[in-house]
């Protein structure tokens, strides 16, 4: 019975006690009970509705110790058991915030097969585009969103048929419109190949734009951004419409929902470390109340979803066949103890694939990026991720000739034992001097065969570590820091100083490609960089 | 862009992650010894959490 309903009732309960006086008292105690028999579906117009969420999964099937972390959290079976008991018997919603697909070797070695599996086994109910979902470009996007027994959704992204800009959903008689918008920022997030032909178009319009076809056919807005909690928060002051915006992108911890005006917002961390929570209490199709909370996921807080063990143990052991497989042939041993302290011929190769990839005039690397050396022979995918053990990758930089020779400086400015910082160069020479003061040691420096140029610009390939600034190199930073010209492109922010950047693809799969195309690599030593004394 | 570490401003790649400001700012062994990262409205943040830019964060 509806509260107008029950109104009328009881009105007409009051009006027969003043007509009839006691005489018809008889007829109100009827009424009366009528309303207290009824009285549990006074609320009848209420319901407590349950949403689920995760984001930034990034393929971290299996628990693992965080930095700093004194025991391991996390694993998909384990959340996937946590959603199995929190769903109970209440109506419920399971949504992802994107960023599922790309990552941990788990899912990237089958190109994110392996986390749409498993997110079918646990009857996801929607999921929005993060930028990494395009990291294996569109084709093999248009393969998971195939696969997904669930809708995939992307308003602000056109021209990739099959992403739906939003889904309704019923839960107990309420329509519960699910928007999702994806970070502008993503055509510079990925290389650009994996987004050409396609358009970002700016949250808020998209979001206006669902808004207004969904007049009168949703009581409830929810918001699926993968565009960060700083961009959520703006969001929703922006579009007060907004009932609820579940979140990712940032990979921020909100411990409780959060509100913006009436919107509450909502973001549950990262990598399956935590399940969010949140209970909307409905009446009359609005919601009237909220609470929410992050169940933190580890092995200890109960038993797996065995279904979605099972799929993650499968995947694991064909993870294992495929580390074993060969991806090529090393006609020589591939140097990688001395990184540290001289050239050597794994660094020369590495540094060549990053300056060819990066169409770059010359690429930089820190010793310390490669930990092993591999044998003559047969090369597996194994050998290459001991080598290069770090989730790095490519980004290229514009650099003046003075920076340029500044990075080399910083290099070879602690020999005094081996050092991470010790560079591995490919497109240029130099020599250096032990005896000369640091600073002052890089002599004969040539690019592309030519006497260096202080003034001129060189496109310099590195990994995004040294960009950074690690290991001590200040010359990325310094250049980032001059540049002057930083705009936005699409509502990306980028600038001419950033030749090339694709955070998407590891450093490792590019040298894995690379070997798969020559089959066999003889590298040598060169006399790329020469110690004088 | 720029980002802020403590106060201490960073610059960095657009779409570069937590971890790479505080190797910008020097503090990354700080997670390593148990400390954490926190936005601007006091939530921990994943090392891997996307940063846009004038974002402000800060280790404790």
């Amino acid at each position: 019975m509806s509260q107008t309903r029950r109104e009328v009732l009881l009105a007409s309960c009051v009006s027969s006690f003043k007509i009839a006086h006691m005489k018809h008292l008889r007829i109100v105690l009827v009424c009366l009970l009528w309303w207290v028999i009824l009285a549990p579906w006074g609320y009848a117009g209420q319901v407590d509705l349950k949403i689920l969420y995760v984001n930034d999964f990034h393929g971290f099937a299996e628990p693992y110790q965080p930095t700093g972390s004194a025991s391991p959290l996390g694993g998909i079976a384990y959340l996937a058991g946590a959603v199995d008991r929190a769903r109970g018997k209440q109506p419920s919603l399971l949504l992802s915030a994107g960023d599922m697909i790309q990552g941990n070797a788990w899912a990237n070695l089958f190109r994110g097969k392996s986390t749409i599996d498993v997110m079918n086994a646990m009857k996801f109910n929607a999921m929005v585009v993060g930028n990494h979902e395009f990291d294996f470009g569109p084709q093999v996007l248009k393969k998971r969103m195939a696969q997904a027994r669930f809708p995939i959704l992307g308003a602000n992204v056109k021209g990739l048929p099959g992403l739906k800009p939003y889904v309704i959903k019923n839960l107990s008689g309420v329509r519960i419109a699910i928007i999702g918008v994806v970070t502008q920022e993503t055509p510079v997030a990925t290389h650009p190949r994996n987004v050409a032909g396609l358009t970002f178009s700016t949250p808020e319009s998209a979001v206006q734009r669902c808004l207004g076809e969904l007049k009168r056919r949703a009581d409830i807005i929810l918001v699926l951004s993968h565009c960060g909690y700083q961009a959520d928060r703006e969001l929703a002051a922006r579009v007060p419409a907004i009932d609820v915006i579940v979140g990712g992108h940032s990979h921020t911890k909100i411990l409780q929902p959060e509100q913006v005006g009436r919107t509450i917002i909502v973001q549950a961390w990262e990598h399956a470390k935590a399940l969010g929570v949140l209970t909307l209490r409905i009446e009359d199709k609005k919601i009237v109340g909220f609470e929410g909370s992050l169940e933190e996921i580890s092995p200890a807080i109960g038993p797996p979803n065995r279904r979605v063990q099972e799929i993650v143990d499968r995947y694991d052991l064909q993870t294992k066949a495929l580390l074993n497989r060969a991806v090529g042939e090393a006609a020589v041993d591939l140097e990688g103890q001395h990184v540290r302290e001289r050239e050597t011929n794994l660094g020369n190769f590495v540094a060549d694939i990053m300056r060819e990839t990066a169409g770059a005039e010359v690429a930089l690397i820190n010793g310390g990026a490669i930990r092993t050396g591999i044998p003559r022979g047969r090369i597996t995918v194994k050998s290459i991720y001991d080598a290069l053990p770090f989730d790095n990758y490519l980004v290229a930089i514009s650099l003046t000739g003075t920076q340029l020779k500044q990075a080399l400086e910083h290099g070879v400015s602690r020999l005094e034992e081996p050092s991470g910082s010790f560079p591995q160069v490919s497109g240029l020479t130099f020599t250096y001097s032990r005896k000369a003061p640091a600073g002052s040691r890089v002599k004969d420096l040539t690019v592309g065969g030519r006497p260096w140029e202080p003034g001129k610009e060189y496109v310099v390939a590195t990994n995004d570590y040294l960009v950074a600034g690690g290991d001590g190199y200040t010359a990325f930073g310094e250049a980032l820091k001059s540049a002057s010209d930083y705009s936005s492109v699409g509502g990306a922010l980028t600038s001419s100083k950033l030749a090339y950047n694709d955070p998407g693809t590891w450093l490792r799969e590019l040298v894995i490609n690379a070997i798969k195309a020559r089959k066999t690599i003889a590298p040598q030593v060169e006399g790329r960089i020469k110690a004088e004394d | 862009m720029r980002v802020y570490v403590n106060e201490k401003p960073v610059d960095l790649v657009p779409g570069m992650q937590v971890k790479h400001a505080l190797i910008s700012a020097g503090r990354l062994e700080e997670i390593a010894a148990g400390r954490k990262v926190y936005d601007a409205w006091g939530h921990e943040l994943g090392l891997d959490g996307v940063l846009t830019d004038g974002m402000k964060i800060s280790v404790r």
